[in-house]
């Protein structure tokens, strides 16, 4: 697996979702545009990691210039899985180095309700990565190198779920959206009753 | 990044907007605003196109399957023309193209609201 050296500078070459993690914490690093197309690996990493106890997790988005809803809508379920465990667990998801940009589109979606925001200090800092961690690249999370083609079940299921998350975390996204859920959850139902000829 | 940028014009009684650069969840709202607009005006007929466009989101892309249903019911409809292949791949890995029209040439965009 790629292993990054810490102090790089964030170039092409390490565009993608880069994490690093101790016992209890996990740094996640976005470059590049977070989107359906690399919301897959940091969710499975994320769930992964929970079942190993990691229960803070803090997401760089200072080189992220724009989140779309289903990446939005990972992070929010990766929150709402931590607060599941109840107040006691001390879970929770730091969102860091957040833009004027992305922090208005974590506040149109509620979820700076969710998520404790720290606004921007600066891209290219290692100075969130846990002490004595290395940071290493998710396998397909840079969006324009993905080394195979997505799964269409798997993104439906995936993009699902995460408009779902958005609406539990603040049933104020219900009407946004509500058409993207219906066509998918249409998709969904089609694919399992497939002698449902429509 | 591209600012996001609308133009409008009017040919052969369709509006044809012609997108560039990101369509967000930051963005869209500025689209939404312009067709709902549109349809007040009474114009149903729409195509989109997507030459300059970099990015679409994947709850833009719901809601424009919202606007094109809306406009159907109208008489109307809310069409896609020069989609990069690049989102048209995500548009058709989706299954969007089954509801939303798709072409590659504006005469083309244009004569299919009269056929």
């Amino acid at each position: 697996m790629y292993v990054e050296k810490k102090g790089l500078p964030l170039t092409e070459q390490n565009k993608g979702i880069s994490v690093a993690r101790t016992a209890d914490q996990v740094y996640i690093r976005v470059v590049g545009r977070g989107t359906f197309q690399n919301s897959q690996p940091l969710r499975r990493y994320a769930l992964e990691t929970i079942e190993q106890g990691c229960r803070r997790f803090t997401v760089d988005v200072g080189s992220c210039p724009n989140m779309d809803s289903t990446f939005l809508g990972v992070l929010a379920g990766i929150g709402l899985r931590l607060r599941q465990d109840g107040p006691t667990s001390a879970g929770h998801i730091t969102i860091a180095n957040v833009s004027a940009r992305n922090l208005d589109l974590l506040q149109t979606l509620g979820l700076d309700r969710l998520f404790i925001i720290e606004p921007h200090k600066g891209s290219g800092t290692t100075s969130l990565i846990p002490a004595g961690a290395e940071l290493e690249k998710l396998p397909d999370s840079d969006v324009e190198a993905l080394a195979r083609p997505l799964d269409k079940n798997e993104t439906t299921d995936l993009m699902l779920d995460a408009h779902n998350n958005l609406v539990r975390a603040d049933e104020r996204n219900a009407p946004k959206f509500s058409s993207v859920t219906k066509f998918l959850r249409e998709t969904v139902e089609r694919r399992r009753t497939p002698n449902d000829k429509k | 990044m591209k600012d996001f940028h609308i133009e409008q014009q009017t040919r052969d009684n369709v509006q044809l907007v012609k997108l560039t650069g990101s369509l967000d969840m930051y963005s869209f709202p500025r689209l939404e605003g312009q067709l709902s607009a549109m349809f007040q005006q009474g114009h149903h007929r729409v195509v989109l196109d997507c030459r300059d466009l970099d990015y679409i989101g994947s709850a833009g892309l719901g809601a424009l399957i919202g606007f094109a249903k809306e406009a159907r019911e109208k008489g109307g409809d809310v069409k896609l023309l020069n989609v990069p292949e690049r989102i048209y791949k995500i548009i058709e890995l989706l299954g969007f193209t089954k509801v939303l029209q798709v072409h590659d040439s504006e005469d083309r965009a244009l004569k299919s609201f009269t056929t």
